[in-house]
């Protein structure tokens, strides 16, 4: 690998990857707090940063099915959570393109 | 062509005007009925036409009379004669002929009336040629210690033109004063003494309408814009050396450009991540992942040898910053600490260090006695070299600066700023000026003349901004690959007319400034390309850091066989275009 470019994130409460410490989220683009992964609990964010994509896949979450693809911090590649890619039911379609990063890969800064 | 027809025809007693010039005139030289025939009369040819050359914009006249006044400056005046004569294209009407003789004889008064009875002059232009020839007049009256006669010319016939009356006031005080010579120092009028008669012909010449007589030296000036226009047009020009012929429009080949792998320097054990040569392009500075930097020597023949390697940091070398004299410079370890060291012995001379926070980049201050650093915790600093804080800039607007330049005045800095703006601050006036992109920027570079500054973008576009007065983005350059990795571009060749820049595919991609046309993408790497750096001393010598550990350096493409020897006459090889005449 060459030099990553990593970016850093305004704001004052940001979440960053607990391995390498690189900016991964903004406190100010949470959608909801009430989402569970593999390893507890989860948020859903409108945007994050530093995060490399895995290939899509198909998965039976407790919401249905969806297309996801799993992604990773990009300076460490540890699993960080997954992205929406598709819904397949009506009510679940306004999580495509947004993304779920577990609380338990992420450090808090800022509180 | 014309010019080879001639050569073969008889020798003729008719003067030879340059057949590539004149496509109506070079048809004329293969006229059979021509030869041994001296101009008595004007042939009825394609010399009669009104509009002369493919393109339909030049007017035979002005092209005759122009050429003819190239002949007379330069000192053929038998020749001007006769191609006055033989096209019936007169340089001057007799009018003005007259004037000329007048005023190169010294008869005022003559000349004054013959201005009047020039047609096509309007009544301003009468006034201010009759009150430069008066002054003329008064000045050499005054020469010749005939003042009484002076002043009269002066009221008589200077003041009446109520024209410039402040020169007016300036003439009658130069009476009262007996110095001849005065010499108004400071002032802005021109000095107050007799001028040569030339000189004020050639005043004259300036006020005179272009169809009564032609501008001094037209002819040389319309080929000078015709070839600079060719030089700028040139896409690969990057030698000082190169002339310009006007037998055929210049155009450089590739073989400007350097495009050879040269000598690949491996001394790193780890990626390489920047590279800088020194301002006087003696040596370059490498800085890799694997903790070190190295400083190689250029010898006269263009090979590297590693002078010293630069051991101390505990973390990867991710900036560096020669000083303006290149005696000394800093490295800066990725969130770590910052080293001075010395080029000569390779000493380090300083660690600075800032409590609880690392350092992300350097620069120099031009007087060589402070640097600016960017810090991880959000701010700039400026220290002197013992370490002392000058001044700290902080801030909410303050990112986690990664890239930092100072410009040549030492006033004002520039640094990445938001992730897609970059700020241009004056320090001490606190003026800013902001460059925003609607992408990401993840580096940037600044022109040796600090007018431009090139900006790397996360969309993998180079953007060219004008940095002087209003910023305005000038060009974008694309075909590089970029998207993880943070790759760096940067200013090169001679006069700074190209662009070279890393890329994620392996290859030194390089662009014409000017038109943003890719020109190469060299192969040779087996890694990303982090850096490049063009060496500013020598516009053929190119350097480019990978991941591969390696950093090549690139030039031009017939570079050893130019080692061979003298029998290879290889000079000749890029002019080869030249040779034909």
């Amino acid at each position: 690998m060459g030099r990553l470019y990593i970016q850093n994130l305004a704001g004052e409460k940001i979440f960053k990857c607990k391995f390498c410490k690189v900016d991964s989220a903004s406190h100010n683009d949470i959608i909801s707090k009430d989402f569970r992964g593999r390893f507890g609990r989860a948020y859903l964010f409108r945007n994050v940063v530093n995060i490399s994509l895995g290939p899509s896949e198909d998965r039976h979450l407790t919401s249905g099915l969806h297309t996801v693809n799993d992604i990773y911090c990009s300076s460490c590649q540890q699993i960080m959570g997954w992205r929406y890619e598709k819904a397949y039911e009506e009510s679940e379609k306004y999580k495509e393109g947004l993304y779920i990063l577990e609380k338990e890969r992420m450090l808090k800064d800022g509180w | 062509m014309g010019g080879v027809e001639d050569e073969t025809e008889p020798p003729k007693k008719r003067p030879r005007v340059s057949g590539d010039f004149a496509n109506g005139l070079s048809v004329v030289s293969s006229e059979p009925d021509s030869s041994g025939d001296i101009m008595a009369h004007p042939l009825p040819i394609e010399g009669d036409k009104e509009i002369v050359g493919s393109k339909g914009v030049i007017k035979r006249v002005e092209f005759v009379r122009i050429i003819t006044q190239a002949l007379y400056s330069l000192g053929y005046e038998k020749s001007g004669a006769c191609l006055q004569e033989e096209s019936g294209v007169l340089l001057q009407s007799p009018v003005v002929n007259l004037l000329i003789h007048q005023v190169l004889n010294g008869k005022w008064n003559e000349s004054v009336a013959t201005l009047k009875s020039i047609g096509l002059l309007d009544e301003s232009i009468i006034k201010s040629a009759s009150f430069l020839i008066l002054e003329q007049k008064f000045f050499e009256l005054l020469d010749d210690d005939k003042a009484m006669d002076a002043l009269k010319t002066l009221r008589m016939e200077i003041t009446p033109l109520s024209t410039n009356n402040a020169r007016v006031h300036q003439l009658s005080q130069s009476i009262l004063s007996p110095v001849k010579f005065v010499h108004v120092g400071s002032s802005n009028c021109s000095p107050i003494r007799t001028k040569s008669r030339a000189e004020l012909l050639e005043e004259l010449q300036k006020l005179l309408p272009p169809t009564l007589r032609v501008p001094d030296r037209r002819l040389e000036q319309l080929v000078e814009q015709a070839l600079i226009l060719q030089r700028d047009a040139c896409m690969f020009h990057n030698s000082e050396d190169n002339e310009m012929s006007l037998y055929k429009d210049h155009q450089c080949g590739r073989d400007q450009i350097p495009s050879r792998t040269l000598q690949v320097l491996e001394a790193h054990k780890d990626e390489v991540w920047f590279l800088q040569f020194s301002h006087d392009g003696k040596y370059l500075a490498s800085a890799s992942n694997d903790w070190t930097a190295i400083i190689w020597e250029v010898d006269l023949h263009g090979d590297f040898s590693a002078k010293h390697k630069l051991f101390g940091h505990q973390s990867p070398v991710s900036y560096m910053s020669w000083s303006p004299d290149d005696s000394q410079i800093l490295t800066c370890g990725v969130e770590e600490n910052v080293r001075l060291w010395d080029v000569s012995s390779g000493e380090c001379l300083h660690v600075y260090e800032k409590a609880g926070c690392g350092f992300v980049s350097c620069a120099w201050f031009p007087d060589g006695k402070s640097m600016c650093l960017g810090v991880n915790d959000k701010s700039i600093c400026m220290w002197d070299l013992e370490g002392k804080e000058l001044q700290c800039l902080k801030g909410q607007r303050i990112r986690k600066v990664s890239d930092l330049e100072v410009m040549n005045d030492g006033k004002q800095i520039i640094y990445t700023y938001r992730q897609a703006s970059i700020l241009l601050l004056d320090v001490e006036a606190k003026v800013e000026r902001l460059i925003e992109e609607d992408q990401i920027i993840t580096s940037f570079s600044l022109s040796r003349d600090n007018r431009f500054l090139l900006v790397n973008l996360w969309n993998q576009e180079i953007h060219l901004w004008n940095i002087q007065g209003e910023v305005k983005l000038v060009a974008k350059y694309k075909g590089h690959k970029r998207t993880r990795f943070l790759i760096r571009s940067c200013f090169g060749g001679l006069e700074e007319a190209f662009i070279a820049s890393g890329s994620e595919d392996s290859q030194v991609h390089i662009w014409h400034r000017g038109t943003g046309d890719l020109i190469e993408a060299l192969p040779g790497h087996s890694g990303i390309v982090n850096c490049v750096a063009w060496n500013p001393a020598n516009s053929h010598m190119l350097a480019s850091a990978s991941d591969d550990h390696t950093i090549r350096i690139w030039g031009l493409n017939d570079l050893k066989m130019k080692h061979r020897g003298p029998a290879n006459q290889c000079n000749g090889v890029h002019y080869c275009n030249r040779r034909g005449t």
